[in-house]
């Protein structure tokens, strides 16, 4: 009798059915055409990025495509935290009983507020710390510097009993360093990573492709680098690892366990396939059974140094 | 069950059953879906893919050009323009394509319309002709005005004078109809008669002289505006333009705005 394979996972003290999830700014629960069946299979959802305030984003154009990859420049437009807890909230409520909101803010007290302004909410699983965002023009992100990263995370666990995941960004030189400094700080779980610096240039017109100039570069093209990423953070760090970053297939979602993920975001793949995630978990289950493993786990991180 | 999604967007497959080169890179192309053409309506679109993911990592926005529920099949005309339309154009019979779809907001036809103007140029044909259609079936009249480069470069012409009141041309080069500006000829018709709606479609240019219009002449006015789109479900806020009411999504608000709303800074 061939037993099913068990895709569940825990994240600290999240405990998920399988560790497919989207990645922020890619799901949105008012527009997706999955339906709540569909929804409730994934393992957990992760909203876009809000802010306390309404913030409308940037200029068009602001997305262009590149090879194997896609740039964005869209600058995180929210409603507003009230709006999320109003209009979105009952809708991922019904969607998924994990449900993970990421967080943006200009400083450490807008983040702090934030957190302790959700803290309240049972629904929310975990919060998920957009420390990135590369389009916003107030400065040095706090992704890039690893004593603002521990100032940060340190100064959010205080304001809430909620599990934190810190989303790092990759544009550093050591990414080890900026791991270790949000486990230090209480995070329980790291997100790897968010989008890359980039820029495209349309010849004819002699003008960037986005009205922000710069925009953040995600999909296939970063995946080998995020991998690496995951695997150099995986050897340093003790806390749970989600691995996003141009995951396309159930073979790619693969790659990131083998190197050390407990779970993966699937991001811009969406766009192209609102299906893929659904797609993504029987691969896996497919995969597992075909290697001979009964769990997810028996694979996670067995790449080793 | 009630979900929190539009029931009528799907994921589908669908047969390519015929490939014609109009002219230059201009294509059409018949599309077998029949789940699609049953909820089209003009103006709305779909997101394509002929390809692989990892070949070519988004699907590309089309309007319906043709829509026949009937048959199961609607057309697109498009325009050859880098790598997506270029394997598009290199289909064949039978070959599969991905499709989401019917997408956006399509073209609204006010009751009591008695008579319509449509102005596009180039490609921007492409949408309105089903519009065209549905207008010409509730007994409006039409008045047309095309633009384009050069004389071959006016996509269907002979279908949109059948179904048109009158149909007039400019050309950049003069080739056909007359050069210049096709909103004079505009201008002209609605110093003669009471034109109770104008569409338009594909040029910032044009969409801004109907609006000075439209202050002038009094009429409704919609534009089908195009944007970089990476979803075209509403998802990746990415397809924004700026409106009198601040950014809205043209794949989910749009791509059909009142005209008035729209703000062309350029
Ligand atoms: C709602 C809507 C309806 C459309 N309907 C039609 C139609 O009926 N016929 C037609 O020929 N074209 C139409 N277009 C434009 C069409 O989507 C682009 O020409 C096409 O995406 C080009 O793809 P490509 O890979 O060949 O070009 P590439 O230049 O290789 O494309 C690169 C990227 O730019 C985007 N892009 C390029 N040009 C445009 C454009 N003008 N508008 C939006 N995105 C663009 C592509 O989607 C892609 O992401 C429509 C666009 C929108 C938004
Ligand atoms: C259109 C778009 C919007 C995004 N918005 C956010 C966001 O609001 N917050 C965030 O943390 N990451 C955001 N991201 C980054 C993704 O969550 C993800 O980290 C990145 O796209 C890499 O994954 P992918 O290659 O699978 O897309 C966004 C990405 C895209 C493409
Ligand atoms: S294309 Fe993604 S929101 Fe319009």
């Amino acid at each position: 009798m061939t037993k099913e394979v068990s895709l569940e996972i825990d994240l600290g003290h999240l405990h998920l059915k399988n560790p497919i999830m989207p990645a922020s700014g890619t799901f949105d629960v008012r527009c997706t055409l999955l339906n709540e069946n569909e929804l409730n299979r994934l393992g957990a959802v992760v909203v876009k990025s809000i802010a306390f305030k309404e913030r409308e984003g940037n200029s068009e154009p602001r997305t262009c495509e590149t090879d194997c990859g896609l740039l964005n420049a869209v600058g995180v437009p929210s409603k507003g935290v009230e709006y999320f807890i109003k209009e979105e909230l009952p809708l991922l409520k019904k969607a998924n009983n994990i449900i993970i909101v990421s967080l943006l803010g200009n400083s450490v007290e807008d983040f702090c507020n934030l957190a302790e302004y959700l803290n309240k909410i049972e629904e929310i699983s975990a919060l998920e710390i957009n420390l990135s965002c590369p389009n916003l023009n107030n400065g040095i992100p706090f992704g890039v510097n690893e004593d603002k990263l521990y100032e940060l995370i340190f100064n959010i666990k205080k304001n809430t009993s909620k599990p934190i995941i810190a989303k790092l960004s990759p544009n550093v030189s050591d990414i080890k360093k900026m791991a270790l400094s949000v486990q230090s700080a209480g995070a329980e779980i790291v997100t790897i990573a968010n989008t890359f610096m980039g820029m495209a240039i349309d010849i004819d017109k002699q003008l960037p492709r986005l009205g922000n100039n710069i925009g953040g570069l995600s999909g296939p093209a970063i995946r080998p680098i995020v991998v690496r990423m995951i695997w150099e953070i995986a050897q340093v760090i003790d806390i749970p690892i989600i691995g996003v970053g141009g995951v396309c297939c159930a073979e790619d979602a693969i790659e990131m366990f083998l190197v050390g993920a407990s779970a993966v975001q699937v991001g811009s793949a969406n766009f192209s396939n609102p299906y893929m995630m659904l797609e993504i978990i029987t691969g896996i289950k497919r995969y597992l059974k075909e290697q001979k493993h009964n769990s997810i786990q028996d694979i996670i991180g067995l790449i080793k140094d | 069950m009630e979900n929190p999604r539009d029931i009528n967007s799907i994921l589908t497959k669908g047969k390519i059953i015929e490939q014609v080169n109009l002219s230059n890179n201009y294509h059409k192309i018949k599309i077998k879906a029949p789940q699609i053409p049953q909820e089209a309506k003009p103006g709305q679109f779909v997101m394509l893919s002929k390809w692989k993911i990892k070949e070519l990592f988004l699907k590309r926005p089309f309007s319906f050009y043709n829509i026949e529920p009937n048959l199961g099949t609607f057309d697109i005309l498009y325009k050859n323009i880098g790598k997506g339309t270029q394997i598009l154009a290199e289909s064949k019979i039978g070959d599969l394509v991905e499709l989401i779809g019917p997408l956006g907001n399509g073209f609204n036809i006010p009751e009591n319309t008695r008579k319509v103007a449509v102005v596009a140029r180039g490609i921007g044909v492409a949408p309105l002709i089903p519009l065209m259609l549905e207008s010409k079936k509730r007994g409006i009249e039409i008045y047309s005005f095309l633009s384009a480069q050069t004389e071959n470069l006016l996509l269907c012409s002979n279908k949109i004078e059948s179904i048109s009141r009158e149909t007039f041309y400019t050309t950049d080069d003069g080739t056909k109809g007359a050069k210049g500006k096709v909103t004079g000829f505009l201008e002209k018709i609605l110093k003669e008669i009471v034109v109770d709606v104008v569409y338009t479609c594909g040029s910032k240019r044009l969409a801004k002289h109907i609006r000075n219009l439209q202050k002038k002449y009094n009429f409704l006015a919609f534009v089908s505006l195009e944007e970089h789109m990476a979803c075209g479900i509403g998802t990746c806020k990415g397809c924004v333009r700026k409106t009198k009411y601040g950014y809205k999504r043209v794949c989910k608000e749009g791509p059909v705005f009142p005209v008035e709303e729209v703000i062309f800074n350029d």
